[in-house]
């Protein structure tokens, strides 16, 4: 069964390169990317599988069990447009296009002046004969470096300019995962390619895995009130977990003042670094302060990444500017919000 | 014991074989499979995948030593090279820093062993012994498959990217010329008679026949689309072309004319190739199909489909005919 999925997995894939890509890459002097586009194929249409089955697992438990309910999905719209652009490829591969040269440059310096990249088998070379292990060691180390990622993406004025279009969403669905501004899957990029380079690249077999891992990214987005249980809230980020991240009104403590729960896979490390905020309440999500904290919640695509630019050329301007959605400005007035909003558990639902 | 008993014992056989100097038929196959970071173990009798083996990252071709005692596979995205024993498949040994290797090959002379790292523009020049870097030199762009000439004096490169093709002076270990050849060149082997090189340019479906002492491209063959590697029939003459499309082929062409003389429908990517030693089959991995290919020669049809890894490359077993 599993072998004929994967057999007419194989030849749609096939079909997909001979008919519409493969032409115009040999066409156009391209033919040396032809392995690389048959890759990409390969990632659009698990995007397609991941897509949808994010779509048929979890879209009826926001219909069954929503935490809010909303008189129209307007505002979700945009987000299904960031899903479809980053699931299906085409953020990833403009990204990759951008950065591909600079890292392959970066590498070969390296390399020609003696240095090769240090990998996480050269430590353990028993990785090597054991992928599934191999993999979820990759796994951690990266959610590790997504933790400070994300965190820093909270920390950083510029960064947070960014990373503002994410948290603005009010009607928060399993879409919101991909909402990102282009400059900020950039950095995620970027971010990616140093770990990478540092540890070494995982091994590339598990597309399935991987799959789980994004929808698992979808599930922790969810408008649903569905709890992980007591120990399970520890082990996985759930809806729960994340939603106190995406909070409107963030926990009163200092060490939230950037936010809280950054984890992205495994809140372990929120609780090693002082950012886990656990409670049983569901509060609203969005951004509350300036004026372009509800322009992002209700804008466009492009007006979207417009602002973003405003933002993060405003964040970079030496003076201090009153900025949309600036981290700094997470007040005390907002820490009594959450409070308020923890006494009031479920009533917006 | 009955006697196809002890043909799956290849070890046995080839000792025995090995012994009375005769053709060794070790009855195992080795294909790389580039995107699983696997070996499949293929039994040449049945066709059948009798183990699968996980090694490396990124294992692209594949590469016996001189005595035939052992198969080098280049792990790319490792930095490594993985010894295997290709009658039994065990692996013997690793060799680790060594940086990106893709394409691999020995001087006729066997004084140098050359890295090719496509992804990195460059060749690296090693000691064939102990496999310490000699030289490493810039090779932009995507340096992708090797030639030699006869007397060891160049290693030939084919330059992906920038459609061209550059010759090292393995002497100096500098480069000698670079010249301009067709789209997307990738596979190259110098023709019997040492004067012509002859270079598979994926993206105009062409052989292009080159006079390397003279850097002047005489002709220009067309194949199929994506014209992608060569590989010797054995019969000091003729060259199988893999053409590397989803309804690919594989054409058989003639060094003496200069011409295609055959051709075969090899569906899903044919890519790197090996013939029998009896010049009754070659097998092909097809790269876009998770599969190896195997080509009756004497039917000239597809004989078998070996479901392997994803994206599967290399390939290679001892009985065969030739490998330049």
């Amino acid at each position: 069964m599993i072998d004929q999925l994967i057999e007419i997995f194989v030849r749609l894939q096939g079909w997909l390169l001979e008919h519409l890509v493969q032409p115009p890459l040999l066409a156009l002097g391209f033919g040396s990317y032809l392995e690389l586009a048959f890759d990409g194929i390969e990632f659009f249409l698990c995007g397609v599988l991941q897509i949808s089955a994010a779509y048929l697992l979890l879209r009826p438990l926001e219909t069954w069990k929503p935490i809010e309910v909303w008189p129209d999905r307007k505002a979700v719209r945009v987000d299904v447009i960031y899903t479809l652009l980053d699931r299906l490829g085409v953020v990833p591969l403009a990204v990759f296009a951008l950065l591909a040269p600079l890292f392959v440059a970066i590498d070969g310096w390296l390399r020609f002046h003696g240095y090769i990249p240090w990998q996480i088998e050269d430590l353990i070379p028993a990785l090597e004969s054991r992928p599934l292990l191999s993999f979820f060691v990759y796994l951690v180390i990266l959610d590790f470096a997504e933790y400070w990622r994300h965190r820093l993406s909270h920390t950083w004025r510029w960064w947070w300019a960014l990373h503002a279009i994410h948290h603005s969403q009010r009607q928060m669905t399993l879409w919101t995962d991909s909402r990102n501004h282009w400059f900020d899957d950039l950095s995620n990029g970027f971010w990616f390619a140093i770990v990478a380079l540092l540890v070494g690249v995982p091994p590339g077999q598990f597309v399935g895995l991987l799959m789980v891992v994004r929808t698992i990214e979808n599930l922790s987005h969810l408008n649903a009130r569905l709890s992980f249980g007591r120990f399970g809230e520890h082990v996985l980020v759930s809806p729960r977990y994340h939603r106190w991240h995406h909070a409107l009104a963030l926990p009163a403590e200092r060490r939230f003042r950037y936010g809280c729960n950054f984890a992205v896979l495994f809140p372990i490390w929120d609780r090693i670094f002082g950012t886990q905020y656990m409670a049983r309440a569901l509060p609203p999500t969005g951004i509350e302060e300036g004026p372009a904290a509800l322009t992002h919640a209700d804008s466009g695509y492009w007006r979207q990444q417009w602002e973003g630019i405003r933002g993060l050329v405003a964040a970079l301007r030496p003076q201090r500017v009153a900025l949309a959605s600036e981290p700094a400005s997470i007040s005390a007035e907002r820490s009594a919000k959450a409070e308020r909003s923890e006494q009031t558990e479920g009533s917006h639902a | 014991m009955t006697f196809p008993h002890l043909l799956r014992r290849p070890a046995w056989l080839a000792a025995l074989l090995a012994g009375l100097n005769f053709p060794v038929y070790a009855g195992l196959a080795i294909a790389l499979n580039s995107g699983d970071g696997t070996i499949s173990l293929i039994d040449t009798e049945t066709y059948q995948v009798t183990g699968t083996a996980t090694v490396c990252k990124e294992p692209h071709h594949l590469l016996p030593t001189p005595d035939d005692k052992s198969l080098i596979v280049a792990c790319a995205a490792a930095n490594q090279l993985v010894f295997f024993d290709p009658a039994s498949g065990r692996e013997q040994k690793r060799i680790r820093d060594v940086s990106d290797p893709y394409h691999l090959g020995y001087s006729p002379d066997r004084k140098w062993f050359v890295v090719n790292s496509l992804r990195l523009d460059r060749v690296d020049l090693y000691d064939p012994v102990d496999f310490r870097l000699k030289a490493r030199l810039p090779a932009p762009r995507t340096p992708s498959h090797m030639a030699f000439d006869n007397a060891s004096e160049f290693v030939f490169i084919t330059l992906q990217d920038s459609n061209e093709v550059m010759a090292i002076h393995l002497g100096t270990q500098k480069v000698a010329w670079v010249m301009p050849v067709g789209k997307t060149p990738a596979g190259i082997v110098m023709a019997p008679d040492n004067r012509h090189l002859l270079v598979a340019c994926m993206g105009d479906g062409v052989v292009e026949v080159i006079e390397w002492r003279f850097q002047k491209s005489v002709k220009k063959v067309p194949t199929d689309t994506a014209a992608h590697n060569l590989q010797p029939k054995g019969d000091g003459r003729h060259f199988y072309v893999s053409n590397r499309s989803i309804n690919g082929s594989i054409s058989l062409f003639d060094s003496k004319t200069m011409s295609v003389v055959e051709k075969y429908e090899v569906p899903g990517g044919p890519d790197d190739m090996i013939v029998r030693a009896d010049g009754k089959e070659i097998w092909a991995t097809a790269r876009f199909a998770r599969k190896v290919q195997v080509i009756d020669l004497v039917s000239k049809k597809l004989k078998q489909s070996i479901p392997v890894g994803s994206s599967p490359h290399g390939v290679f077993f001892l009985n065969h005919a030739g490998l330049r």
